[in-house]
């Protein structure tokens, strides 16, 4: 366990670490663009140089990402020499960069902009035009890339070498008109997990085409959530808009109750830095049409008589099945066993399969079950049935993904779902219930890791929380 | 003839490259020898002959080689770096035309000593015929049943494999060889892990200028304590000099170490082109800094004289420039040169090269400005010690050399708009 | 490609065990000597045949000066432009070949037979200027000589010129 000092203080190295690895586990920050804790050290931004002491009192400067740890070393961070050397540096990386802060997506959370504060802060040296190149390739359906914000860090081609192994992206040409370009093989249009070299890219030049333009990063607020997009249950935040920052043009409104994008949570036990391609389409996923009020077969029913309607068809149920939603929360879960598990027979149910040209599974985070919260009704309800019993007089459904024709000729429907659908009508009675944007809760993964998830919005008027609802669908005709 | 030679020591004929010629000059008995020798005992021998690395840093050849012990079991790979890419270097295109058996020789016994059953000769993709030479002497030697094969009277195998480059000066870095090996673009790497230690596919890789190699024969036929009779005590043994531009005999000579600068330019090269005045000298390739004639008249052809005037030997391409010279559009050259050579991994050279390249661009189109000459050492000095490789650092040094000695030139031209010499780059009859 | 297979087999062999990835550059250059050029089905084949990804043939493709994804005249002439041959008339060998052929550096004359390139430096500083005439290099050249190869390939008929 090598032991180093890093200004000024001591610290304790794991042996083979870098100083950069080793700083970054005391709490000790050097800056850099092109390294990355998941990926492997090309060392070419030249931005993380530390000094090191030599024993004549000099001092020698090079880059922190490949320096392995020595015992009894001593490293400056920021040194008179380091900061003129970082100031070079950071000349060099902006001398072509475009000045695009102004109608650049990244501006507020772009490194470049933070590091060309911290160590230069001046105007460029330069008496020469920049240069220039593509300032709108489609890199993909889903990414646009600005060559000119690029500054070559290859994070991005990395990725797809090291982590996704698509092989979808590469550096071509060389010198100053090196560019990076995705294969033509098109693998990278292919690769389930491309957007994370949105996240990667340290400046603009990388950009989710449906985010394009939407928001200032600073309009935006990121709540913690969980992916329902497999029993993966990545970690990731939701970003929407600040309650200062709301449009307020009654015809932009819609877009203040929307996620305007999706971004990774780091969780080492389930995740990692990645989402797939899925997680960031959770706004369109989770943003389709609402069912907007409750319905007796199809047709509008004021809200505490159809509550009133379902109780009544629950209580005088003989034979009444439940078709739980792998959507639900262990909460809601909770509530439900709490009011209705003892009445009811318990089948299980996956409100979604893969969709033709989705990933089914791979060996990095995708998994079958397009469902996050299967091991939750596991270990809340117990094992449930496959099919709903050929003598069911009720059947209680909940949640997406259920085949009408299932229900026994003559049996009742109570249907609760969140979303607009065909099948809504098919219920005796339909009651419209929450998202999981709408409250907290946690899902429990594959692996029996449990993760929670926060509010983003307040449900619309007219829509139950499920985990309420159950306690005023048991009980014989007490409680709201 | 500047000293004793070594290398250069036969008469070149239309068959002197011939594996019959080479045997009858005493070729391969030196081979003979060396298998008899324990490896380590070659690396010491080599290592106590003081050779010092001809690919331009004048590395000693033995230490590199003491890093990597040949170990059973383990596998090294040993490549002969003959990208001579260098401008102003053509000595190592010598050696393949003329003497490409010595190298095949030099290779089998380095391999020997370190452990490697495959080498490479990495040869720039441009070069014709010494590509069609060594390629035909390894082919010959694996008829004769030197390589490919235990050596007759040994169990030692080696197999070497000509590896064509493709049009990159990276290519004569040894990270970026390697990577060119590799089948991938040709980037140079970060040190650490060294080369000796995770090379070529990651195994320890020692990579040998083909003029270094050269000398492992001679070395071996007559032993460190002979070799160091010839040139000095710092600088032992002999140096392939390319000498070109403006003087009356260009080519290559082999030139003993602790020869006089001065003699060889005038006697042994014939002098000036058309006679004229000497101007300066580019020393050993456009990397390393130019010194005036004034600043070699008492130097000789040595390390220990050459770099304490500020320069060095590098890989003994010398660049002879008479007066009348415009330094402005010389430099030009140079930028234009390392700009388009750069492999664009690293900010510093990447953004740098282009940046000296239309800076100097703009000079020449008389819309220089006096901040440019700092800005120019401000862009050399940022690339020294800074980047992957010493490309950055070696476009600083020439730069750096330049604007020391001719800064008058620039201010001139940036002032005048038009240069001091009118844009001569040659040397008039 | 297909057809060059049996030749790639053979190169294999010098080549040690685990050296597959090697042979995208040799490919390259054999693929090139057959074809002019490398075309997008060479490259599809080429990664099948070694098993690299195809961004990988097309980095090394993009990178390397003397590798090309188009045909270019029948005779490339390549004139060095760097120190020792700028200071040994190189400059005046590109004019006058740019009159000659009537392009500019980078073309390709209308009838095919000519692409006059300048290039860096090619080792040849001593007997500057140097020109390679497609794989050849002619050296100490002089207005006269150049004319001589220009003429040679014209009337189709082989120049000796060399050194």
């Amino acid at each position: 366990m090598p032991r180093l000092s890093i200004d000024g203080r001591e610290i304790e190295a794991k042996a083979g670490q870098t100083v950069m690895q080793a700083a970054r586990d005391n709490g000790i920050f050097i800056p850099y663009f092109c390294w990355h804790p998941n990926l492997s050290v090309p060392g070419n931004c030249r931005i993380c140089v530390v000094g090191v002491a030599e024993k004549d009192g000099g001092e020698w400067v090079e880059i922190a990402c490949n320096m392995p740890v020595a015992e009894g070393m001593v490293v400056f961070t920021a040194s008179e020499k380091v900061k003129a050397r970082r100031k070079a540096t950071m000349e060099f990386i902006t001398l072509n960069h475009p000045v695009d802060c102004g109608i650049c997506d990244k501006a507020g959370e772009c490194t470049l902009q933070d590091y060309h504060f911290e160590y230069n802060g001046e105007r460029s040296v330069s008496r020469d035009a920049k240069t220039h190149a593509t300032k709108h390739f489609d890199l993909s359906d889903r990414i646009v890339l600005d060559n000119e914000r690029c500054i070559q860090c290859t994070r991005c081609v990395r990725f797809t070498r090291e982590i996704s192994k698509s092989n979808g992206l590469g550096m071509l040409d060389r010198g100053d008109h090196s560019i990076v370009r995705p294969s033509a093989d098109g693998s990278f249009a292919t690769d389930a997990y491309s957007d994370n070299v949105i996240d990667l890219c340290p400046v603009g030049a990388l950009l989710a085409k449906d985010f394009l333009h939407q928001a200032r990063v600073w309009y935006l607020k990121a709540t913690p959530s969980v992916c329902p997009g497999c029993e993966r249950g990545c970690g990731v935040n939701l970003w929407h808009r600040k309650d200062e920052w709301m449009l307020r043009s009654p015809r932009q409104a819609a877009r203040n109750e929307g996620i305007d994008r999706v971004t990774p949570i780091e969780n080492p036990a389930v995740n990692g830095p990645w989402v797939c391609n899925k997680a960031r389409d959770l706004p369109k996923l989770l943003g389709r049409t609402r069912a907007a009020g409750a319905m007796f077969k199809g047709a509008p029913a004021p809200l505490e008589a159809a509550v009133l309607e379902a109780r009544t068809l629950i209580t005088e149920a003989k034979r009444p099945a439940a078709v739980i939603s792998s959507w639900a929360s262990n909460e809601e879960l909770a509530a439900f066993k709490a009011a209705l598990g003892a009445r009811f027979a318990l089948v299980g149910k996956r409100d979604h399969e893969p969709q033709p040209g989705e990933v089914v599974q791979d060996d990095l985070l995708i998994r079958a079950d397009k469902n996050p919260n299967a091991a939750g009704v596991r270990a809340v309800l117990g094992e449930c049935a496959a099919q709903v019993p050929g003598d069911a007089d009720l059947v209680l459904v909940w949640g997406e993904g259920f085949d009408f024709r299932a229900v026994p000729a003559g049996a009742k429907i109570v249907f609760l779902n969140a979303f607009l659908a065909p099948e809504n009508g098919h219920a005796d009675v339909f009651l419209p219930v929450s998202i999981q944007t709408e409250r907290s809760g946690h899902y429990t993964n594959f692996a029996g890791v449990t993760s929670r998830f926060e509010p983003c919005f307040a449900p619309a008027a007219g829509v139950l929380h499920a985990e309420a609802l159950f306690g005023s669908l048991a009980g014989n005709g007490r409680g709201a | 003839m500047p000293g004793r030679q070594l290398i250069m020591n036969f008469e070149v004929t239309p068959t002197s490259h011939t594996f019959a010629d080479y045997k009858a000059r005493g070729g391969y008995e030196t081979l003979g020898k060396a298998l008899a020798m324990a490896p380590a005992d070659i690396t010491k021998e080599v290592t106590a002959s003081g050779l010092l690395g001809h690919g331009g840093a004048a590395f000693p050849v033995g230490r590199k080689w003491g890093v990597m012990k040949p170990n059973p079991g383990e596998i090294h790979y040993l490549c002969a770096n003959a990208d001579e890419g260098e401008p102003g270097t053509f000595k190592d295109r010598w050696i393949l035309e003329h003497a490409p058996h010595l190298l095949v020789e030099s290779m089998l016994i380095t391999s020997y000593a370190l452990g490697v059953r495959h080498a490479f000769v990495y040869i720039r993709g441009e070069f014709d015929l010494p590509y069609r030479r060594i390629q035909a002497a390894i082919d010959e030697a694996y008829a004769a049943g030197l390589l490919g094969k235990p050596v007759p009277g040994s169990d030692f195998t080696l197999d070497i494999v000509v590896y064509r480059g493709a049009g990159s000066y990276v290519c004569g870095e040894a990270s970026g060889l390697i990577t060119s090996i590799e089948g991938r673009k040709p980037y140079p790497r970060n040190r650490p892990p060294r080369l000796t230690v995770k090379g070529l596919f990651q195994k320890p890789t020692v990579i040998n200028n083909v003029e270094s190699l050269a000398n492992i024969t001679g070395i071996i036929r007559m032993g460190a304590e002979e070799f160091r009779k010839v040139g000095t005590a710092k600088s032992p043994g002999t140096q392939l000099i390319s000498i070109s531009g403006h003087i009356a005999k260009p080519g290559v000579y082999e030139v003993e170490y602790g020869y006089s600068w001065a003699k060889f330019l005038d006697e042994d090269c014939g002098g000036m082109l058309h006679g004229a005045k000497m101007k300066c000298v580019v020393p050993g390739g456009i990397s390393t800094k130019v010194l005036t004639r004034a600043e070699i008249e008492n130097l000789t052809l040595s390390h220990e004289s050459v770099n304490p005037a500020g320069s060095g030997l590098g890989s003994g391409g010398m660049i002879v420039i008479a007066e009348g010279t415009c330094m402005v559009r010389l430099l030009q050259v140079l930028l234009r040169f390392y700009h388009h050579e750069s492999c664009g991994q690293c900010t510093p050279c990447r953004e740098g090269m282009g940046w000296m390249h239309r800076i100097i661009d703009r000079i020449l189109a008389g819309e220089g400005l006096p901040e440019d000459i700092d800005r120019l050492y401000a862009i050399s000095h940022a690339n020294d010690g800074t980047t992957i490789c010493g490309m950055g650092d070696a476009a600083g040094f020439a730069t750096v050399g330049i604007l020391n000695k001719f800064r008058d030139e620039f201010e001139y031209f940036i002032a005048n708009k038009r240069s001091k010499m009118d844009g001569r780059l040659e040397c008039p009859a | 490609m297909r057809h060059l297979i049996p030749e790639f087999e053979k190169m294999k062999e010098r080549f040690p065990a685990g050296f597959e990835e090697s042979l995208v550059l040799p490919c390259l250059h054999r693929i090139q000597a057959d074809r002019g050029f490398v075309a997008d089905e060479d490259i599809v084949a080429l990664c099948e045949y070694l098993k690299v990804p195809r961004i990988q043939v097309e980095e090394v493709l993009s990178y390397y000066t003397m590798l090309r994804r188009e045909g270019i005249g029948k005779t490339h002439l390549q004139v060095c432009r760097n120190i020792a041959c700028s200071m040994r008339g190189a400059e005046g060998v590109i004019e006058h070949a740019c009159k000659r052929l009537g392009v500019k550096p980078g073309a390709t004359t209308a009838d095919g037979k000519f692409t006059l390139s300048t290039v860096e430096c090619l080792g040849s500083c001593g007997t500057a200027p140097v020109v390679m005439v497609n794989d050849a290099y002619h050296e100490n050249i002089t207005l006269e000589t150049l004319d001589r190869i220009i003429d040679g390939v014209v009337e189709e008929r082989a120049v000796e010129i060399k050194k």
